[in-house]
């Protein structure tokens, strides 16, 4: 059972690469699609911050990795990208990549030394922590895909997506909730 | 003040957007649940039947453990209150069941504590594979690798097979359920030393990576003792 979920997160993570590259193009190319900034970036991050945060639940609660130190860090992060990203998307608030950034880039740093304390433990002081070792890879799925390393592309994906979101255009629906907020419920063009 | 408000006339566009907006919402959310059955069903498709495990219970040595147990290493093997303490002694056995002891005064000896699932003990292991295979261990001195932290939601399971895995062929005495032996001499962390010397006495305690170059100074020196 506990394979299976693993195996699960391990092909979401998969998704979520393509979506992050799909749409790390879309914005260096300025081609952001209409579709993608106005109606799904936003629920789409939302999804994939749920996911990232009920994964690490199921994985410490449920299968017992218990997480360490950066494990922690990189919670404390993605928790809140939750709520403050779900409440943007239902709002229509193009705006939230200056709080989902942040958050997405500090976890994404966390995890990026997470991910070299995995593959050289001597940089990490050499010792494991019996109890909670954040060098001990619980999960590897497809060879690459370590619990940091899923929370690395979650990171990057909120990041993206949300920068995608920003790029909605100023139609009627898609103007700023602080600008209009009788209208930011209000549906796109 | 009053309080007479026009009726809200119903606003044609409005509600087309407002329903536009409902099918936009229910499209996204059914796309969701599907590409999170997909997921789901390629991992049931693509994880194997997982084979009966070998369990800590199965692995897991008897172990007694006499004399006062050494304080936790608290990472200064320079300042260690344990050094020049006599080392618990514990009566064991390896993995095949053969009795093993460490501590006492029944010579110097280097004990050194790996857990199967740590990434450090990994990286130490082929060096001192190598070091041994070298014979750079005085005679006088034996070597004993105690096995402990055991845990079968780890990875590198079960634990004589990951030894086995580094042609590793000194001694185990593999830990029980509770490690038992570890906290008998105070581990902090893993990979771990312990060097004893010929009257049974704590010389060093060490936890992390070390060069083999300190391995030679520390076993001359209990050879010596």
């Amino acid at each position: 059972m506990i394979a299976i979920a693993e195996r699960t997160f391990g092909v979401l993570a998969l998704f979520a690469i393509l979506i992050t590259v799909g749409t790390v193009v879309a914005l260096t190319t300025r081609r952001v699609p209409t579709w993608l900034s106005g109606d799904v970036a936003l629920p789409l991050a939302t999804s994939i911050a749920a996911v990232a945060t009920v994964g690490s639940l199921v994985l410490s609660e449920v299968a017992g990795y218990t997480p360490c130190t950066l494990c922690w860090y990189q919670r404390i992060a993605m928790y809140p990208l939750v709520i403050v990203v779900g409440v943007a998307a239902w709002r229509r608030d193009r705006q939230v990549w200056r709080t989902a950034l942040p958050l997405s880039l500090i976890g994404a740093i966390i995890a990026v030394w997470h991910i070299v304390i995995e593959r050289r433990p001597a940089l990490g002081g050499g010792v494991c922590d019996p109890a909670a070792p954040c060098a001990v890879r619980w999960v590897e799925e497809f060879g690459f895909l370590t619990l940091p390393t899923m929370a690395l592309i979650a990171f990057a994906a909120i990041a993206t997506l949300t920068l995608a979101a920003r790029a909605a255009p100023a139609s009627e629906g898609d103007r700023r909730v602080d600008e209009h907020p009788e209208e930011a419920t209000e549906p796109a063009g | 003040m009053s309080t007479n408000t026009p009726k809200k006339r119903p606003n044609p566009r409005a509600e087309a957007r407002r329903a536009a907006e409902k099918r936009r919402r229910l499209l996204l959310i059914v796309g969701g649940v599907a590409v999170v059955l997909l997921a789901v069903g390629i991992a049931v498709a693509s994880v194997g039947e997982s084979s009966s495990r070998i369990t800590v219970a199965d692995v897991a040595g008897d172990v007694e453990v006499t004399g006062e147990p050494l304080p936790l290493f608290e990472g200064d093997p320079t300042n260690d209150p344990a050094i020049g303490m006599v080392a618990p002694i514990v009566e064991g056995e390896s993995f095949a069941g053969d009795g093993r002891e460490v501590g006492g005064a029944s010579g110097p000896q280097l004990i050194t504590f790996m857990a199967s699932w740590c990434p450090a003990c990994d990286r130490e292991m082929p060096d001192l594979t190598a070091w041994l295979d070298d014979g750079r261990l005085p005679d006088e001195v034996d070597l004993v690798a105690v096995s402990t932290f055991l845990d079968e939601g780890r990875p590198n399971w079960p634990p004589d097979e990951w030894f086995d895995g580094f042609g590793y062929t000194g001694p185990v005495m593999v830990d029980d359920a509770s490690s038992s032996i570890s906290e008998a001499f105070g581990l902090s962390g893993t990979p771990f030393w312990v060097a004893v010397d010929a009257d049974g006495e704590v010389v060093w305690r060490t936890s992390g990576l070390i060069p083999m170059e300190q391995l030679d100074e520390v076993a001359a020196q209990i050879a010596a003792s």
